[in-house]
């Protein structure tokens, strides 16, 4: 038998290539022995590989790239303005996270090459999901995305919850992808076949209804929910949110997160569009559960990250309601608040890293006491953060949960509308908790002879939190009130997202 | 320039004050701030004078004007836009909130002068004054939300703004949390109307309002009611207004008197085309305003601290005007509206005036013979006691009958409204002029005598008069100094204004003679059904809303002007289940903590524990010091158990899923 070599379109796929490559580049870099190059250099050029594949992706934009053609199927991997979205949101939080990493403890434990390779490898394989049309390309995605992460969670090495946190993340997302894997079997089973427009067919068809396709459907919602952190399946969040270093946590909650819903859209929107009235009460109740038990979770939290992580959590039940109506209209409500996400969450995370650096207190929510006065540019952005993320008008997480709700209205799903309303309501409790703490209590005295050491470790001379975290902290509390006062732009750009995978 | 250009401005000055304030503000010495924040009030009220000239120079067709900034989001289905509406409506509230606004800023730069968070209170009050314009010229629901929700934040900063004082947060706290719940009945039912009209756009669901009634539609207005109902201090979502006096004296005279709490009736009778199709909708509205303005009225009989009998005398005069608007007489109840909030907003001036000189202290029961000491309070505390009161021909008088006329215009069960609001006129004049022969008559307190001899009194260490705890006057609680209207021209000048507005102000609708606020009014209730009472049933409630007014006052000089009040307390130890009763304000507040307080605290202690206990302190407490040495700290997060529970848990979620589509196969 003759192999072909599928047809690869070599410009579409260039935003990956540029991930890969830097990891490549990036890589070797780390292997100079000059202090200069490794700690100077190397971030750089990791900035540099995210950029080139932010700017790749917007050359590409509009073009609707299929790479992979092999013969007479589909593309495996499509670089349409879905995936292209995912790719954006993935290189600003890349670019972000190089930023926070760049003088921070854990890229020195770990090495630098090795850490920021990681990173940009992670960052290929959520490319690669968002745009997977074919169920192998898309767990091929899902592992690169995964294993890079697993490892950078722990590079804090010496560090026990770091350790912690890498370990719990590996054996649960094994499981995960475990259980996605067996998903992806039944649905190819039921189905006859890997690509999703065969999978359309399919299951449009006799396979429709059939238990093998159900429980395929049901254990890759798992699987992706499970990424998505989707309550039942959300139980790593927490502590891998809390235990990782605090950049890669940053990483971790709003990169993987729009790669796990990219992927889901695509597989639910395309593949199993037939199977929607089958799929969607389920997913709807999965948001309820996943709203309610975010935020009830985050109502006591005392640590930021774990307060952040139950926070993703409850955010992961707004965006559900976006996949859930299948219609052009959703996908664009959660590739709207995905990038809106981003914003928010990166604001956030900085501030939390300044303040780890500077004071005695970790991620403690005493940490950011009394910042209001003391540090008036960190105290915005993450006021501004908070507010945004409880949905407060005039910021960009307000017009987003708008859009989700006018999404789930238009869809039949009133009552996940209301459910998203109470949800931001509850909300409201634990995002002010921490604003009064900035503006209303007075900033925790010194350190006292018990509290935990430095966590920073970083720059032991550095008094005051540097130059790049004020960068992100406030372009992201920037970026959140600009998209909450004039949206248009973003609007556009999840408009076209949304038409691209050609829904109602 | 044209209205709606004019109209932008009026927005802009109060934003624009706001942050140069917020950024600026600490550079400025002295008391300019508090000028430059009711300049910036001043420029709004210029602006929407000329508007309102702009738009009576057009013909009566052409007065309702959109104007859009920028297209906001614009997609497949939702298609908003920064638009405001200029109407008759939007021109009306915009003159009322800014000239009032303008008033009480001026009032604030004396009266918080000694406060360490001065420029704080200004950048604060300026964005609350933006967030209410922005509320009322909205052309949209999407804008009238961001409006609701910012001055329901505006109001908990304002009412917490003493952010040290326990009393002060938990008001706010507790405000907050109402509106915010009022902020879902907005959002939920502006869904609800949008999923009927198909867009957001004001004039364009009007234009539809015939089409779009049925059940969807009554669902989406009492969403909105639920809305009104919490911003208005409606029963039961009204217990968050008497806690808010906790805020300064001005935020209780401007916020929670004049204009924020009025906002629920703006609401509906800017959604009158709507209300118009929802009888349903509408008698809730009409019957809660009744039930409302009755309650609050007893609760003002026994009430002490001086202004809450003030809030609830707001509560009550609101539940007079939602009544009217939602029964249909919406001229009536916007007129009520505008001399409300001339003569509420007098009385809490002088309110504060009078605390001043007690020093900080608000109860009722330790004030008496202010009269010789502070004639000009005096003064303006009768002027807004017989508008109040309803005594001709002060403007409450006209407003609240007008109201009344047309409830009972109505007939049919509204009858019952009628003389509900009747009654409720008499306890109205028994209350306010119990305030002010128990404040001003008798002999005077120590204070007021210390006035006489021109010293302000001066409390030595500053107490919270709610719970009598020890304060500081140091930043996050009042001032150490007090000032009254003898003796800051500023006040003097504000509370002058207010007195003859509240006195001259029904000069725009007197039954018979003038009809300006209606002429005014046309072009936006052009639709709404006209009431056209017989000259009996005018001239009848006239004559008695006078009537009542005037034996009201005697009433309260009989009880508590003669003798230093004795036949207040026999009249007390006569009826003392009646008494524990009101004083417990009809045990409101024990009730929501039964119903609502309590679950959700069980609730949250669910939550706290549940989640706390297993998964949080469970790990972290087990997993810090349960392990010992690194090397080995994986193996035994590996077996500390709960990373079994976590995949345990997401097995047994998984089991669910998979039960889930056997079932549907």
């Amino acid at each position: 038998m003759k192999h072909e070599a599928p047809n690869i379109d070599w410009a579409g796929l260039s935003p990956v290539i540029a991930l890969l490559g830097g990891a490549i580049v990036v890589l070797l870099a780390g292997l100079l022995r000059s202090r200069l190059v490794r700690e100077r250099a190397v971030p750089f050029l990791a900035i540099v590989a995210f950029g080139a594949s932010l700017g790749l992706g917007i050359w590409q934009w509009g073009e609707d790239a299929q790479v992979f053609i092999a013969k007479g199927s589909q593309a495996t991997l499509a670089f349409d303005e879905l995936t292209l979205m995912v790719t954006f949101i993935v290189a600003v939080a890349g670019i972000a996270t190089v930023l926070l990493s760049w003088r921070a403890l854990a890229p020195r434990e770990a090495a630098h090459g090795e850490f920021y390779a990681l990173l940009l490898t992670s960052a290929a394989g959520m490319v690669a999901m968002a745009g997977a049309q074919n169920l192998v390309t898309l767990f091929l995605g899902l592992e690169l995305l995964s294993v890079p992460l697993y490892v950078l969670c722990a590079t804090e090495m010496r560090r026990e919850r770091s350790l912690e946190s890498g370990l719990k993340y590996l054996i649960i997302g094994s499981t995960g992808s475990a259980v996605f894997l067996y998903g992806l079997a039944l649905i190819y089973g039921a189905t006859g076949g890997t690509d999703l427009r065969e999978i359309a067919t399919g299951a449009a068809g006799e396979a429709g209804g059939d238990v093998l396709l159900l429980t395929g459907i049901g254990l890759t919602i798992v699987g992706l929910g499970f990424k998505a952190s989707v309550a039942p399946f959300h139980q790593w969040t927490p502590d891998g949110y809390e235990g990782a270093p605090t950049p890669v946590t940053a990483f971790m909650a709003v990169a993987t997160k729009a790669a796990a819903f990219g992927a889901m859209l695509r597989l639910l929107d395309v593949g199993l569009i037939d199977a929607q009235p089958d799929w969607a009460p389920l997913l709807a109740i999965l948001a309820t559960i996943t709203i309610v038990v975010g935020n009830v979770g985050a109502l006591g939290q005392s640590s930021l990250k774990r307060l952040l992580a139950w926070s993703s959590v409850a955010q992961a039940g707004y965006l559900l309601a976006g996949v859930v109506v299948a219609s052009s209209l959703g996908v664009s409500a959660t590739v709207f608040y995905l990038a809106v996400y981003t914003m928010m969450n990166l604001a956030a995370f900085a501030v939390i890293v300044a303040r780890e650096r500077e004071t005695p207190w970790g991620d403690d929510i005493a940490s950011v006491a009394g910042i209001g006065v003391s540090r008036p540019a960190l105290a915005w952005p993450l006021t501004i953060s908070m507010l945004s993320l409880a949905g407060l008008p005039a910021t960009a997480g307000f017009i987003g949960k708008f859009y989700l709700i006018d999404a789930a209205v238009d869809g039949g799903y009133t009552w996940l509308g209301i459910v998203i309303v109470i949800g931001s309501m509850i909300s409201l409790a634990y995002y002010l908790r921490v604003v009064a703490a900035m503006w209303m209590r007075a900033e925790v005295a010194a350190v006292s002879a018990t509290a935990q050491p430095r966590l920073a470790g970083a720059d032991p001379e550095a008094e005051r939190p540097q130059w790049e975290l004020y960068l992100v902290a406030i372009a992201a509390g920037a970026a959140t009130i600009f998209f909450g006062v004039i949206p248009s732009p973003l609007f556009d750009l999840a408009t076209a997202a949304g038409r691209s995978l050609g829904l109602l | 320039m044209s209205a709606t250009t004019a109209a932008w401005l009026v927005l802009a000055c109060p934003l624009a004050g706001t942050i140069l304030l917020g950024l600026f503000g600490r550079a400025l010495p002295g008391r300019i701030p508090g000028l430059v924040g009711t300049a910036a009030i001043a420029g709004s009220f210029v602006f929407a004078i000329l508007a309102f000239a702009d738009l009576q120079s057009r013909g009566e067709e052409q007065r309702q004007l959109v104007s859009s900034l920028y297209d906001y989001a614009v997609t497949g289905s939702i298609d908003v836009q920064m638009s405001i509406l200029v109407d008759p409506l939007s021109i009306l509230m915009m003159l009322v909130v800014s000239g009032v606004s303008m008033l009480i800023h001026l009032y604030s730069v004396a009266y918080m002068g000694g406060d360490r968070g001065y420029v704080r209170f200004f950048a604060y009050l300026n964005f609350f004054v933006f967030s209410m314009l922005l509320l009322v010229a909205a052309g949209n629901f999407f804008l009238l939300i961001v409006g609701w929700a910012f001055v329901g934040a505006a109001s908990y900063l304002l009412i917490s703004f003493w952010y040290r004082r326990t009393t002060a947060t938990a008001a706010g706290i507790k405000a907050f949390v109402i509106n915010v719940v009022g902020d879902v009945g907005l959002t939920l039912g502006a869904f609800f109307i949008l999923k009927e009209s198909g867009t957001l756009d004001f004039l364009g669901t009007f234009k539809q309002a015939e089409e779009i009634s049925g059940a969807n539609l009554t669902a989406g207005l009492i969403l909105l009611l639920v809305g009104a109902f919490a911003k208005s201090a409606q029963i039961p979502l009204h217990t968050w207004l008497p806690d808010a006096m906790e805020g300064p004296t001005p935020v209780s005279a401007l916020i929670h008197a004049a204009t924020m709490v009025t906002a629920g009736v703006y609401l509906i009778a800017r959604m009158h085309p709507l209300f118009e199709q929802s009888a349903a909708a509408a008698d809730v509205g009409t019957i809660i305003g009744a039930v409302t303005l009755f309650v609050a009225a007893t609760i003002g009989l026994v009430a002490t601290d001086l202004k809450r009998v003030i809030a609830y005398s707001t509560m009550s005069q609101i539940g007079y005007m939602v009544m009217g608007v939602s029964a249909g007489a919406y001229v009536a109840g916007l007129f009520h509206l505008m001399t409300h909030a001339f003569f509420k907003a007098l009385l809490f001036m002088a309110a504060g005036s009078l605390i001043s000189a007690m020093g900080g202290e608000q109860s009722l029961d330790r004030m008496r013979g202010f009269r010789k000491a502070m004639p000009f309070t005096f003064l303006c505390f009768c002027v807004g006691g017989l508008a109040l009161a309803g005594v001709p021909p002060f403007s409450g008088f006209f407003s609240k009958d007008e109201i009344l006329l047309v409830v009972g215009d109505e007939g049919g069960w509204h009858w019952i409204l009628y003389v509900v609001g009747y009654v409720t006129a008499l306890m109205t004049a028994i209350y306010t002029w119990r305030m002010i022969f128990r404040a001003f008559f008798g002999d005077p307190v120590p204070e007021a005598v210390e006035l006489e001899h021109g010293h302000i009194h001066h409390v030595d260490v500053p107490v919270n008069p709610a719970t009598g705890e020890e304060e500081d006057t140091d930043v996050g609680f009042p001032g150490p100094e007090h000032h009254i209207a003898e003796r800051a021209l500023p006040m003097k000048i504000a509370m002058g204004t207010l007195a003859v507005l509240a006195t001259v102000g029904g000069v725009v609708l007197i039954p018979k003679t003038t009809t300006w606020l209606d002429t005014f009014l046309e072009p936006t209730f052009a639709d709404a059904p006209h009431h056209d009472p017989s000259d009996g049933m005018i001239w009848f409630g006239l004559a008695l809303g006078a009537a009542l007014g005037v034996l009201g006052i005697f009433i309260a000089y009989t009880i508590w002007g003669k003798a230093n009040g004795e036949i207040a307390v026999r009249l007390r130890e006569r009826m003392p289940a009646v008494h524990r009763f009101l004083i417990n304000k009809w045990y409101f507040d024990e009730l929501i903590e039964l119903l609502v307080v309590r679950p959700a605290g069980w609730f949250g202690r669910f939550g706290q524990q549940t989640f706390e206990r297993v998964f949080v302190n469970g790990t972290l407490v087990g997993g810090t010091s349960g392990i010992v040495r690194a090397g080995s700290a994986a193996v035994r997060a590996l077996q500390s158990g709960f990373l079994r529970a976590y995949a345990a848990l997401l097995l047994v979620g998984l089991g669910a899923v998979v039960l889930y589509f056997l079932l549907q196969a």
